[in-house]
């Protein structure tokens, strides 16, 4: 076949990597982590590090490239007297130490809360909306975080479920290519989410709970092979879904304003203010093109299937209001 | 100075680009990546992606780097938005206020539209009165929502009597601080700045509330902020205004017959001095060979040079962004530092403040940063 590309030569994946060589790119030239619309470079001398992140980014590539990186991380063992009675990890950006240490048998934490940080300090090329976003038929589906929506149950079930994971935390959607791109962090559950997401998929290859965090226990779901895979794609704005999760309720959608519908967006976006008349734009326009729901629910299942059965829909008005190429748009 | 100080500050090469744009276009990416990492802790990511653009040349970065310079110059612009925002309603607050209003710094560079003002982060707004006034315009900042951080006596007392502003005050509305000040240097300083010369020769700003230091004054501020300071790491950035002041300021030739003798007077001919030194020597600011030898005639002697020139150049060379700063860097800025607090007041205050200060406080929530959301 002349017309499919030859196969690129692929890296082994992090899992596909034993534990002592992730250890010598931690403390060497660094691990370059790949999360689609940035990537990281990561130094460690933690020994519960390796371990940790092959856990939860098992499906990406064991990177020690040199390649462009666009955040640079280390996360270190403290010195001093304290690593003999309560050893910390202390996390360094570019030189600077912005958070407080965290124990030193919890690397993985401090490293996912400090990248977050991090984006959305810095990505002010994309709006981020803080949002779980997954796709299907080229489309992005947003879950935007309201306090208590426990968003991060529904992305990790529509991950599980056959959607491709663009995001648990960021919506990043990029004005200049008017789509959303991938940030492939892992889903961070907490709490009850754990158990739930454990008895929905018994497959689901949860990484190692964190107990006592500041949000509670945490334990985290790396991205699919097929979303690292395709982590470069982008996806069209398709709708948005404001989750609930309420107990021995039925499951209910309702259809949202849009004045409401902005405002979930807007203001629920980690850098909306920052971006100025751009995310103003993006937010409207996103507003325009985007029907919007409210999700009332208390069995997974359930749930994803009233989201399935209104999606043939979503995809059908894209299609019709998509202008056909090239003559009707002449 | 010569060009041997230039040449040994391979990682202060880059900033030569914030003048000449064109020099990125022989960057490799991996030149980019470093750059950029470095030129964010200092602070000046957005000044470089200004001047790129300027000069036409966004389009020839490469992509990856692109979009850190453009992502850099949004936030920039949105917090010189916020801190012009915030000038707009405190003029309007202190509108029945007697006395002239003064901007000082980063907001006075925005005031008259200096190069320097492209690309700044504003995180706070610096403004003088005359300390006759203070009381009232502090009471009338309140009156219009602006609160003050609460103090303990001693940190009172600190303010009051031994400082050149009032404690740093906030507004539910904004999100930059504001900084109330009377004078550029503390009262008790050992450089003693007389306020009224400064306010005898204010110009105007482009907005009619507001007015600024005569520009030699400006350059003197600058010049005293940076080097009288207790902390000059990682502050190449304030270089790189002071050079842009002298360049822009020093095209009119009256400006550097009278700058020696303007910082005499003030008591400002020793940061006027270091100020030039590193200006000349590390960013090649053109300073008339006359000027240049009255400034360091009236500047520190060689015996204080012999260890202060060292020193400052330890703590004003950045580290590179893998690298911890060298051992001799913290020894020097521990100098540095205690030359500060020797300056800023006398024994007799300066060891009953420190002793306050070395008492053990209880770590405030805010002090306990964590990682989160939105800071």
């Amino acid at each position: 076949m002349t017309s499919s590309p030859p196969a690129l030569p692929r890296n082994p994946t992090l899992s596909g990597t034993a534990l002592p060589s992730i250890r010598r790119a931690l403390r060497g030239a660094g691990l370059r982590l790949d999360f689609g619309a940035a990537a990281l470079r990561l130094h460690s001398d933690s020994a519960a590090m390796a371990a940790q992140l092959q856990a939860v980014y098992g499906n990406f590539d064991f990177d020690v490239s040199a390649d462009w990186a666009d955040l640079h991380v280390e996360v270190m063992r403290q010195r001093g007297l304290r690593r003999w009675f309560a050893p910390q990890v202390v996390f360094r950006c570019d030189g600077r130490e912005p958070f407080v240490p965290f124990p030193a048998d919890s690397p993985l934490p401090l490293t996912e809360w400090g990248v977050n940080w991090l984006i959305g300090q810095r990505l002010n090329d994309l709006l981020l909306l803080h949002a779980g976003a997954v796709e299907r038929d080229g489309l992005a589906l947003l879950l935007p975080a309201v306090p208590g929506s426990g968003k991060s149950t529904l992305t990790a079930a529509l991950s599980l479920r056959g959607w491709r994971l663009l995001s648990d935390e960021f919506g990043a959607y990029d004005p200049a290519q008017g789509a959303f791109r991938a940030l492939l962090k892992p889903v961070a559950l907490k709490n009850q989410s754990i158990e739930v997401i454990r008895s929905f998929e018994p497959g689901a290859g949860l990484g190692p709970e964190f107990p006592k965090t500041r949000k509670g226990t945490v334990a985290h779901l790396g991205a699919d092979a097929r979303s690292f895979a395709r982590r470069r794609e982008g996806a069209l704005p398709g709708a948005v879904i404001l989750p609930k999760w309420s107990a021995g309720s039925s499951t209910r959608l309702e259809p949202m304003e849009p004045d409401r519908l902005f405002a979930a967006l807007a203001y629920n976006a980690f850098n909306y203010t920052t971006l100025g008349a751009v995310g103003f734009d993006a937010a409207v326009h996103l507003t325009r093109v985007c029907p919007g729901w409210t999700l009332v629910y208390s069995e997974l299942d359930d749930a994803l299937a009233a989201i399935d059965a209104l999606w043939s829909g979503v995809v059908a008005r894209h299609a019709a209001a998509r202008p056909m190429q090239p003559e009707a748009a002449a | 100075m010569n060009p041997q100080a230039a040449a040994g500050h391979v990682q202060l090469a880059w900033v030569r680009a914030l003048r000449e744009p064109a020099l990125t276009l022989g960057w490799t990416l991996p030149d980019w990546e470093r750059v950029v990492r470095l030129a964010r802790r200092l602070r000046l990511l957005a000044r470089l992606a200004a001047s790129v653009e300027a000069a036409g040349l966004l389009d020839t970065v490469p992509p990856p780097a692109r979009r850190h310079l453009v992502a850099e110059m949004r936030l920039s612009q949105w917090r010189t938005r916020a801190m012009v925002w915030v000038l707009d309603r405190v003029g309007a607050t202190l509108a029945g206020h007697a006395g002239p209003l003064v901007l000082l710094k980063g907001a006075a560079y925005i005031g008259q539209d200096l190069s320097i003002a492209l690309g700044r982060l504003p995180s706070d707004v610096d403004i003088l009165v005359p300390r006759a006034q203070l009381a009232t315009a502090q009471a009338e900042l309140v009156r219009g929502g602006w609160e003050a951080i609460e103090l303990d006596a001693h940190d009172t007392r600190y303010y009051r009597e031994w400082s050149h502003e009032v404690p740093p005050m906030h507004h539910p509305l904004h999100r930059v601080e504001l900084d109330l000040h009377h004078n550029i240097l503390p009262p008790v300083a050992r450089m003693r700045v007389d306020a009224d010369r400064l306010l005898a020769r204010l110009q105007p700003s482009k907005w009619p509330a507001w007015q600024v230091l005569h520009p030699l004054d400006q350059v003197l501020h600058s010049a005293a902020h940076l080097f009288q300071d207790s902390e000059a790491r990682d502050r190449v950035r304030d270089l790189v205004d002071l050079d842009g002041l002298l360049r822009h300021f020093g095209q009119n030739p009256a400006f550097w017959a009278e700058l020696t003798p303007r910082a005499r007077e003030l008591g400002l001919a020793e940061p006027l001095a270091l100020a030039s030194h590193f200006c000349v020597g590390w960013l090649g600011t053109p300073v008339p060979p006359e000027a240049l030898r009255d400034i360091a005639a009236s500047g520190p002697g060689r015996l204080k040079r012999a260890w202060l020139l060292p020193t400052l150049s330890s703590i004003l060379t950045p580290a590179p962004a893998d690298r911890a700063a060298p051992w001799h860097q913290d020894v020097a800025a521990l100098l540095f530092l205690a030359r500060h607090h020797r300056n800023r007041m006398p024994l007799r205050l300066l060891v009953p403040h420190l002793w306050h200060k070395l008492r053990p406080q209880p770590l405030s929530a805010a002090d306990a940063v964590m990682p989160g959301r939105k800071e």
